[in-house]
């Protein structure tokens, strides 16, 4: 539709040799960008001399040995059982997130409940909260909980923020009320509404949170770090970081374990890379 | 969302029987598992850790917490490490936000000049290294730093150059910065690249048959349009700068000589090295309102203009 006359206004402007130009800097940058990412996967194949000698991005002497030799430590350095920890909690995580957020947003955006605006005035609030001046309060709270050093203290507070809410119920609003009207006559209840109509309606959007809910969860290391004591119960991202304070100069091996953390996150993005970038996108253009 | 007279459910309810009313109020169910975690762990510890910030708090001390007022921010005020940290701090947002921010507009308008079906690789390729956990990014930064074994002076030695990346403050803040850029740039890519693609076609298209130069398009069309946009990223990013520490505590340590120890980073320190609980809180709330501030002078200033 429209695409093409942007490019008819912009083609006809612009000579050639400036597009090309403008399309070699732009791919200069993005192999820049991908650099680091793409050295971390080369130099996991390293050995060790080639590393601290670097010579080039590949591999003389592709090996094994450094991968072979993370999943070979399991006393201190449990690789596989942190990868297992990051599975459950993230699953978790995402799990209760978009239970309990659509369900409040459902209420919030659906329903006519006395005093809701007050409420979600409130939740919406602390979205300016930054999240790193609840980091000693909620460490007392899970203290006295007695949930310290367990996966609960990682995914329960985890269901607390408000971004769900505020997302979800951003999306429910614009649902047409003919639908719900419709269930309703049928005698559907609130709960087969919500379960039958509200949800199916929503998929894009929970698509969204999940994954957000899920990227953010995975890759959080404040919350493991200060959580989380003993090693058997760490998250990848905690491991690798202890991992490296102890293999300080082998990279190889870091650089493996590096390799085993980020391995799954990106086939995540790879495959849902759509939804991810249409949803930051959604974000800020909301006024 | 004030209830108006065209909602049905509105007025009926007000005159229905005991069991609408119940029906009405039976909906928070709904609403109550949220709010049970959403009090638990936002606004209890929100209001806590303000009633900490009041006590001299100490977790490995054998006394109990005992209400000192204002005393922790009376000695945050007098403790030069919180200053430094405080310094850092805005050092970094100084820098980080205004080159990623310019960083993100300038990607985005290079993007957004390809044809479509070419830009979701580029959207992508901008985007993934924010995809990576703050501890990967970390193993590989300071790697690429590494004096003698790094990727940096493998490339830059061929000039005869060797910065050294972590060995001073200045050249540590700038390697934090760098990297911090690479890591958080995607984000606000796409919103401002959204942005643009969100601008009515036409304005553009009067402007090109006018006769408007690329640039003059976008400085004096597309630039405007977008403040709304901007302002939103750099709001996000200014907060977000506010509150660096993953980068700072893996590649630096907070060094060398603190040059590097951001607020975020401090307090941590503070609570979970120093069990001093009720000192952290008092500086958290100084940054929280630091945090507003920025945000509110921020909002002003750009959406006068």
């Amino acid at each position: 539709m429209s695409l093409e006359r942007t490019e008819l206004v912009v083609g006809e402007k612009r000579s050639p040799f400036l597009t090309w130009i403008a399309q070699g800097i732009m791919i200069f940058l993005a192999l820049l960008f991908l650099m680091p990412i793409l050295l971390i996967f080369v130099t996991g194949f390293k050995a060790d001399a080639e590393i601290v000698r670097f010579t080039g991005i590949l591999p003389h002497a592709p090996t094994l040995a450094n991968f072979e030799r993370v999943l070979q430590t399991p006393e201190e350095f449990p690789v596989f059982r942190w990868l297992l920890n990051s599975i459950f909690i993230s699953s978790s995580v995402t799990l209760l997130v978009l239970t309990v957020d659509s369900l409040a947003a459902y209420g919030l955006a659906r329903l006519n409940l006395p005093g809701k605006k007050w409420v979600f005035g409130l939740i919406v609030g602390t979205l300016m909260v930054p999240g790193q001046i609840l980091l000693v309060p909620v460490y007392l709270i899970l203290n006295r909980l007695g949930w310290l050093d367990t996966p609960l203290a990682l995914i329960v507070p985890a269901g607390a923020g408000a971004f769900g809410v505020f997302l979800l119920h951003q999306f429910f609003v614009g649902i047409p009320r003919e639908l719900e009207e419709a269930a309703a006559l049928d005698g559907c209840s609130r709960l087969k509404i919500y379960w039958h109509v509200v949800l199916p309606l929503s998929r894009p959007a929970l698509a969204t949170l999940g994954l957000f809910t899920f990227i953010g969860s995975w890759n959080d290391f404040i919350g493991p770090l200060v959580f989380l004591d003993s090693s058997e119960k760490y998250t990848l991202p905690v491991g690798v970081a202890i991992f490296q304070s102890s293999f300080y100069t082998e990279y190889g091996l870091t650089l493996a374990a590096s390799v085993l953390c980020t391995l799954p996150i990106l086939i995540v993005f790879l495959l849902f890379q759509r939804n991810i970038v249409k949803g930051i996108a959604m974000t800020g253009l909301k006024d | 969302m004030t209830p108006t007279l065209a909602d049905p459910e509105t007025i009926s309810s007000k005159a229905k029987s005991p069991k609408e009313t119940l029906k009405r109020y039976s909906g928070w169910l709904f609403v109550l598992p949220y709010l049970i975690l959403f009090s638990l762990f936002l606004l209890t510890p929100l209001i806590y850790g303000f009633r900490l910030s009041l006590y001299k708090s100490e977790l490995l001390s054998l006394s109990p917490p005992r209400f000192i007022g204002a005393g922790n921010y009376a000695e945050a005020f007098r403790d030069p490490y919180f200053w430094k940290a405080m310094t850092v701090t805005m050092r970094m947002m100084l820098l980080v936000t205004p080159i990623t921010i310019l960083t993100a507009l300038g990607i985005a308008v290079g993007i957004n000049s390809l044809p479509r079906k070419r830009q979701t690789f580029f959207r992508s390729a901008f985007f993934v290294p924010g995809m990576l956990t703050i501890s990967v990014v970390g193993i590989v930064w300071r790697w690429f730093y590494s004096p003698e074994f790094g990727v940096f002076n493998a490339y830059l030695g061929a000039f005869g150059l060797r910065p050294p990346w972590l060995g001073n403050p200045a050249w540590a803040t700038l390697a934090i910065v760098i990297m911090t850029v690479w890591w958080t740039v995607g984000g606000p890519m796409i919103i401002l690249l959204a942005g643009l693609q969100n601008q009515p076609e036409q304005y553009l298209e009067a402007a090109a048959l006018d006769g408007a130069t690329a640039f003059q398009r976008f400085r004096f069309i597309s630039l405007p349009l977008l403040r709304p946009v901007l302002l939103f990223t750099i709001i996000l990013n200014v907060i977000g700068a506010f509150q660096i520490f993953g980068q700072t505590l893996l590649v630096t340590k907070g060094g060398p000589e603190f040059g590097t120890r951001t607020l975020v980073q401090y307090i941590y320190d503070t609570a979970f090295n120093n069990y001093r609980m009720g000192y952290a809180s008092s500086m958290s709330w100084i940054l929280f309102v630091v945090i507003g501030a920025f945000a509110v002078i921020q909002f002003r200033v750009l959406r006068e203009k």
